[in-house]
């Protein structure tokens, strides 16, 4: 991958500063002094890119930039090519360079291909060898737990639209049962009836113990659903994904199937 | 109320048999102009009402700014009369001030995020919200029918405020959005009884497991158009099947790669008016329980109106010779989800000699392009998209699919071409061969590459793009680039609207060129080139007639970005990216600014800093 030929072909820039044939040599401007510096640059290692490694975690795409989970160390980060170069004044070196510098490593968002061409694809036949460029553009979809909080999403049987809880606000199951109701009890309503005005409608109980009208469930990290409240808060906070509130009378048929979604969709 | 405000507002056609009846002014259909203009003296209230008679008919919103601009009486009529508006930059002016400027607005055009925050250039959460658009809309325009957000965050909450709001709503189109669910779309779906267009493009679409095809209404619909090949979430069939049997207008079917070749073959036949088909997955499930394959080219042929095609996900080559049925109609074809080999695409794009968009793959080779070359000469538009798309890649089209194609296709207007290798021999013949060329877009993948022929730069390349396309509106550029290139483009780009530079440049005067001399410049978009403060200086004159500038890892300071804020106030400089080491820190990662009505946004979030 990286090679002579390669950086013949890509910096002929550099071997015809030896050679003392490129117009910009003339250009004003500071260049003159920069490119004794660049040529200094050349033959040390990348250091001192701190932008880069500052710049990853700042960005906090965890799951966009694999680049930022396998290297821990800023040095490692500074290996694998990334290129925000110029902000550093240092070891400011104009684009070029530090491109024969670093390894061939994926730089952020080059080539300008948008995720989802990214990850079609790979879907078909051929794997693409470097996956990390695959999923640099990928997204979380269903849950993006926020730094603060704990959010996951919660849908409702009959009610269309999902919401969001931040499991951390609560302590224990009860809060999240009575958080479940206001959530969702008038939105319930409103889907209900359109003649009776009750105003806000009866309130959603029994949501963890199988005796009111709705049971909440959830989705663990394995795919698995389960009944809310058979172990402890936190081991269930470590381990859920989301939440749905679904009919008690379809407990069985809900719980039992893994993949009951599909089995619904496929009818 | 809503309803009656639609019956106020006759569409243009009756306005003009209207006039030809001769109504007096203060006819019923302007009683609210009768309300507001009592005060009036009798001649200005004339005038108003057969100036808004007729710029009713002024359609292009470029002849009704101007119009806006005649005197105070023309900008408030024109104000009154605008029924489409386009907002470039979200953050150029508040919600308040559209509701107020314009009074009678049905559509709404409004983009968000600058592009290159598709390439993870923006840290998440950065804002476009469209929450305070949509609820100051629901008070201010009932009547509202159609909204075309572009890289907006849109949350579910807001496609229900929408649904509920809008009774006469009858187009949603979301382009590289998110921010939303199925949950939301079931609402609009369910809400939106008028609903004709729900176009969900390239947006990111949370699977909220909700069944949002079984939400539309159950009676006969509007629907013309449904495209939702970008939700990644199964879908019910057998609703889908049921609302394009009670959907008779519909024309445009833009599938997910969850509806399967079999599926799509039982909505064909029972759907033979579709104009456009974007297909789910292209492959036979083998392990189905029929026994015979369905005849998939029968069900093509069905279709003698379909021109556009798209989808082809998951594509199973061999069956690709079921669309020849259609090829031959076909003006625009997308591949660019499909690894098709030249052998396999050959046959097929022989026969589509009325082609006029194209998308692929790089997958087909120059050997494709060369096919396309010989057989489309209608063609406007070419895009072509690496399969693998790494800097290293090996690049199967080149600067002769390039050649091909200007050689081939004289008509040529706009281009997208990724690759590895490229000439500027290349470019200097497309740029003889195709003049009508409005937009080029050249991508060559690996940084900083030359001419792999001569070893050059790709000066004179795009120097001869510039200088002989006379209608070039948007240039990307790439590969290796000196200053020269931006001299030409300084020199000769005097329609250029829209600039994309990556990796590219030697210094300052490359940028000065281009804000010097490129008067119509609008959108500018840098990153990783090394220009800095005395560049971004050079360009204050041209700012506030722009609609954003995006320079990322480039060499500015955040001291001129300060002056530069200070000197023009009404320009929103935002720094973008929290930094760590605040004061070691030289160069401003990324600048972001925009011109704005309204001063700086109140959403930001922390990682932006307005300066």
């Amino acid at each position: 991958m990286e090679g002579c030929p390669r950086n013949r072909e890509t910096c002929p820039k550099l071997l015809d500063l030896i050679h003392q044939e490129r117009k910009w040599y003339h250009d004003e401007e500071k260049n003159n002094a920069d490119q004794e510096k660049k040529l200094e640059l050349r033959l040390a290692p990348p250091g001192g890119d701190e932008e880069d490694g500052s710049a990853m975690k700042k960005k906090n795409i965890d799951t966009r930039n694999n680049i930022k989970k396998e290297a821990e160390e800023k040095s490692i980060f500074n290996l694998s090519g990334n290129h925000f170069s110029s902000s550093n004044k240092t070891t400011y070196a104009p684009p070029h360079i530090s491109h024969k510098r670093t390894a061939p490593g994926p730089v952020v968002g080059w080539p300008p291909v948008r995720s989802f061409r990214k990850n079609l694809a790979s879907s078909s036949s051929s794997k693409l060898g470097n996956d990390q460029i695959n999923k640099s553009g990928d997204e979380e979809k269903q849950v993006q737990p926020k730094r603060e909080g704990m959010f996951v999403k919660i849908n409702m049987d009959s009610v269309p639209i999902g919401r969001k809880v931040d499991l951390n606000a609560y302590s224990g199951y009860e809060q999240l049962s009575f958080a479940v109701d206001k959530l969702f009890r008038g939105l319930l309503a409103a889907q209900r009836d359109a003649s009776g005005g009750e105003g806000e409608g009866k309130p959603i109980i029994g949501l963890l113990d199988g005796k009111g009208e709705f049971t909440l469930t959830y989705e663990d990290n394995e795919g698995d659903k389960m009944l809310v409240g058979d172990v402890p808060w936190q081991m269930f906070v470590s381990s859920v994904k989301r939440l749905r509130v679904i009919k008690s009378s379809e407990i069985s048929s809900a719980l039992r199937f893994g993949c009951s979604k599909q089995d619904k969709m496929k009818n | 109320m809503s309803e009656d405000e639609e019956d106020q507002s006759p569409p243009p056609s009756d306005l003009r048999s209207q006039q030809q009846q001769q109504r007096p002014p203060c006819s019923p259909n302007k009683s609210r102009n009768c309300i507001s203009s009592s005060s009036q003296t009798f001649p200005d209230h004339v005038l108003e009402n057969v100036l808004e008679n007729v710029l009713q008919f002024l359609e292009s919103r470029t002849d009704r700014n101007a119009a806006s601009l005649v005197c105070k009486l023309w900008w408030k009529v024109e104000g009154l009369t605008r029924s489409e508006v386009f907002i470039g930059n979200c953050y150029a002016l508040s919600p308040t001030r559209l509701t107020q400027r314009f009074k009678r607005v049905r559509s709404l055009l409004l983009k968000g995020k600058p592009r290159f925050a598709d390439f993870n250039l923006m840290p998440p959460d950065w804002g476009a919200n469209f929450a305070p658009w949509v609820s100051t809309m629901a008070k201010a325009y009932p009547w509202l029918e159609k909204v075309d957000l572009k890289r907006i965050f849109v949350s579910d909450d807001d496609l229900a405020l929408l649904a509920h709001s809008f009774p006469g709503f009858k187009e949603l189109i979301l382009v590289c959005c998110e921010g939303f669910g199925t949950s939301g779309i079931a609402v609009v779906a369910n809400k939106c009884r008028k609903l004709k267009v729900l176009d969900l493009i390239e947006s990111e679409v949370t699977d909220d497991e909700v069944d949002w095809i079984s939400c539309f209404p159950e009676d006969v619909t509007c629907l013309e158009s449904l495209a939702f090949d970008c939700v990644e979430a199964p879908i019910n069939f057998k609703a889908l099947e049921a609302l394009v049997i009670r959907s008779p207008f519909l024309r445009k079917l833009r599938l997910n790669r969850f509806v399967s070749l079999e599926e799509v073959h039982r909505l064909l036949l029972g759907a033979p008016q579709l104009t456009s088909l974007g297909t789910g997955s292209f492959k036979h499930d083998n392990q189905s329980e029929q026994e015979q394959e369905p005849d998939y080219a029968a069900a093509f042929r069905a279709c003698k109106s379909v021109v556009c095609l798209s989808g082809f996900r998951e594509l199973m080559p061999e069956y690709l010779p079921a669309i020849l049925p259609v090829c031959a109609n076909l003006t625009s074809l997308n591949f660019s989800y499909a690894n098709i080999s030249p052998d396999m695409f050959k046959p097929i794009i022989h026969t589509c000699h009325k082609l006029q968009v194209f998308w692929a793959l790089d997958s087909i080779c120059d050997e494709g392009l060369q096919a396309v070359a010989a057989t489309c000469k209608e063609l406007r538009e070419l895009r072509i998209f690496p399969f693998d798309p790494r800097e290293d890649s090996e690049g199967p089209v080149s600067e002769l699919g390039l050649q091909a194609i200007s050689e081939g296709c004289r008509k040529l207007e706009s281009v997208l071409y990724f690759c590895q290798r490229m000439t500027n021999a290349a470019l200097i013949a497309m740029s003889h061969n195709c003049p009508e060329l409005t937009v080029f877009r050249l991508c060559i993948m690996g940084r900083h590459r030359p001419d792999h022929v001569t070893g050059k730069a790709m000066d004179e390349g795009f120097g001869a793009i510039v200088k002989n396309c006379k209608k070039l509106t948007r240039l990307a550029v790439s590969g290796l680039l000196t200053d020269q290139a931006f001299r030409y483009m300084g020199e000769y780009g005097k329609l250029i609207r829209t600039l994309s530079v990556a990796f590219a440049g030697d210094s300052d005067m490359a940028l000065r060129h281009v804000l010097e001399g490129c008067p119509r410049l609008q959108k500018l978009e840098i990153r990783d080139s090394p220009f800095g403060d005395v560049a971004l200086r050079s360009g204050m004159h041209r700012y506030y007639n722009m609609r954003f500038v995006w320079m990322s890892a480039c060499s500015l300071s955040m001291g001129c970005c300060k002056d530069v804020a200070r000197a023009m106030p009404n320009l929103v400089v935002e720094v973008i990216g929290s930094d760590d080491d605040d004061e070691n820190r030289e160069f401003v990662e990324t600048l972001y600014m925009y011109r704005s009505l309204d001063g700086p946004r109140k959403d930001a979030p922390q990682f932006v800093t307005i300066l």
